[in-house]
């Protein structure tokens, strides 16, 4: 189970000015449920999905994967998460099948086992065709899907994904809202950020809106919107959403 | 982990050695630019050294109407020499004069007349290679013919020639056999002011072709973020990484020496005298693991130095441009090695790379001693050791690494 409290990242400015980014966060997931952080642009999403994989250190909270803590086992944190957001990218120079070895070994995982899990990844997200040909060679979509298998490959237990369908056209964003749905059916705790209302209600089962740093509301569906109208109720939060800057 | 810095290690050594433009650039053109330069160089001076030997130099000569004896003599032996010679009437010295400052001419010759008796004036041109060796020319004439003429005044008041000369120099034989230089001093002198320069060279250039890509440009390119989120600690990235660039610097390195051994030929020719021939250099055992002692923690100071600076860069450009006033100083360092005495004064040897490179430069003029090369050694590794804790702390500093 991931576990967010009291989440806080407050970033140094210019003339003492510091913008507070995320403030007080807090959420959990369990295994076999798909979260959804909704937010507009500079909600604070990336920075809270960026605290979670170790690259930013929150200002004040902590997070824990069963009884980890982000802050004090970095290294054992990360190696139960898989990670991925949009700036992360892959060294095009490489293959997706040598790199996903590469960061198989990275994460210890054995050999054969790495052999194993690329192949069944590389099948499930239908990379057979260009996993010999350099990354800088590939469609968007096929970037992203290596990006995926890289970041999966070491059988993380919880999957964090920034806006994974950002960009990929219908076909391949299915491919990979279908991915995502198999490894929540296989007890994968995964948090997934989005703006994309249409994503986030096919897939997720529980949500948080944030708006401004702050979470506005949280739950499933039938909680946070008995309507059914989970748009609607996204813009009412965020419209509501105070400035984020601190003197 | 012990073994994650090798996984890391592992990749950026594939990534720079199965690269052909990398390949070409870490090691082709090390090993081929100073054969090429020095063949270049070779050619261009052989060639000029025909060009002057081949060309009559235009020498004017103002022959006065009272022309004492030594004018004439000496003007009979201008005109049995190499030269083309022109008489000048007077008042035409000017104008001839003008005609060397714009290398038309190569001299101008006044010649005394009866009151000045042997008084010859040589007008030439620094900057023209033809009147410079024109000028050589005529003053061994000149020589030549005063010693002829007091050799028959000398004989003339019926004493020995010998009387002339008080004091003789190595006067006898081949000048070579008053020279006890042992057989290579004079090739290790030769190798040893170019090899620490082109060592430093080559191993800065190379460290930064591949160090400032591996960090600033990872971040450039957002490839290191992918690398952060996995379970390998930093120092184990900063190691890995630090350890690619130290083999690409040491492979720069190698691969310029086997270019200077290419080029040994041509650079001996550059240095050593017409016809001369120095003797063979070869290194001892001893003196190859003095060398590794020095060179290898160089190469390690350089890697941390471009990893230092690749941390703290945005980008490759950014880097580059916080690099290049560091490279001109290892320049400076490395030409005050090439151009200082052989035993520099102490307090420069206090200057990290200059101690280096001139322990280098004693290897190879057989002068060096263990406690110079144990302490440039230390001092790089001391140096490494400071910039690698300062890297490894900035990967940590989220503010440095991303820029917030």
């Amino acid at each position: 189970m991931l576990r967010v409290e009291g989440l806080t990242k407050v970033f140094p400015g210019r003339g003492g000015r510091k913008t507070v980014a995320v403030k007080d966060l807090s959420f959990h997931t369990m295994p076999g449920e798909i979260y959804g952080l909704l937010g507009p642009n500079g909600a604070g999403k990336t920075t809270t999905l960026r605290c979670l994989s170790t690259l930013l250190k929150p200002t004040a909270g902590n997070a824990w994967i069963d009884h980890i803590s982000v802050l004090e086992q970095g290294e054992s944190f990360r190696s139960r998460i898989g990670f991925l957001t949009s700036d992360m990218k892959l060294d095009g120079y490489f293959t997706p099948e040598y790199l996903t070895d590469w960061f198989g070994r990275l994460n210890r995982v054995p050999g054969e086992v790495v052999r194993e899990r690329r192949k069944a990844l590389f099948s499930e997200l239908q990379m057979d065709d260009f996993a010999g040909r350099r990354i800088d060679d590939l469609s968007t979509g096929m970037k992203q899907k290596t990006a995926i298998a890289v970041s999966l490959i070491h059988d993380p237990d919880v999957i964090i994904f920034d806006e994974p369908t950002n960009g990929l056209d219908v076909i391949t964003s299915k491919a990979v809202t279908d991915f995502l749905r198999n490894k929540a059916d296989a007890g994968k705790t995964i948090v997934l950020s989005t703006h994309m209302m249409t994503v986030a209600e096919k897939l997720c089962s529980r949500f948080g809106i944030i708006a401004g740093g702050v979470m506005k509301a949280e739950g499933t569906l039938q909680e946070i919107a008995p309507g059914g109208n989970l748009e609607e109720v996204f813009f009412g939060h965020i419209l509501s959403g105070g400035s984020s800057d601190e003197g | 982990m012990k073994g994650d810095f090798a996984i890391i290690l592992g990749k950026e050594l594939r990534r720079i050695f199965t690269d052909r433009k990398l390949i070409m650039f870490l090691v082709v053109i090390p090993m081929v630019m100073l054969p090429l330069i020095y063949t270049f160089m070779g050619r261009a001076n052989r060639s000029r050294i025909a060009d002057i030997e081949g060309f009559t130099p235009g020498v004017a000569v103002l022959m006065p109407h009272d022309p004492s004896p030594e004018a004439t003599e000496m003007l009979s032996a201008l005109e049995s020499a190499d030269f083309r010679v022109l008489l000048l009437e007077e008042g035409e010295q000017d104008s001839a004069k003008a005609l060397v400052s714009s290398r038309e001419l190569e001299l101008v010759v006044e010649l005394p007349g009866e009151d000045l008796s042997g008084e010859v004036t040589v007008f030439h041109n620094s900057t023209s290679d033809y009147s410079r060796t024109a000028m050589e020319e005529i003053t061994l004439i000149a020589g030549a013919l005063n010693d002829s003429l007091v050799r028959e005044r000398v004989a003339g008041y019926g004493l020995p020639p010998g009387i002339l000369t008080a004091v003789r120099l190595n006067s006898g034989g081949d000048l070579g056999m008053y020279d006890l230089a042992r057989e290579g001093d004079l090739m290790g002198k030769i190798i040893g002011m170019m090899v620490p320069f082109f060592i430093v060279i080559y191993l800065f250039a190379n460290a930064m072709k591949v160090g400032l890509d591996t960090v600033a440009g990872e971040k450039e390119r957002g490839t290191l973020a992918t690398l952060l989120v996995n379970r390998v600690g930093r120092i184990s990235i900063v190691m890995g990484k630090m350890l690619s660039v130290m083999v690409a610097a040491i492979v720069g390195a190698l691969s310029s020496m086997a270019g200077l051994k290419i080029a040994s030929r041509q650079i001996i020719g550059l240095f050593s005298g017409p016809g001369e021939v120095p003797g063979g250099y070869a290194m001892t055992a001893a003196d190859l693991l003095q060398f590794a002692v020095v060179v290898i923690p160089l190469a390690i100071l350089v890697a941390s130095v471009v990893m230092t600076v690749s941390t703290v860069a945005r980008n490759v450009k950014e880097g580059q441009g916080m690099i290049t006033p560091v490279y001109i100083a290892v320049m400076v360092i490395g030409t005050t090695t090439m151009q200082s005495g052989d035993v520099p004064p102490r307090w420069m040897c206090l200057v990290p790379v200059f101690s280096s490179l001139t322990v280098m430069k004693q290897i190879f003029m057989d002068a060096s001693t263990w406690d110079q090369t144990l302490f440039a050694g230390a001092s790089s590794l001391v140096l490494s050791a400071v910039l690698i804790l300062l890297t490894v702390r900035m990967f940590n500093d989220e503010r440095i690494l991303f820029r917030l």
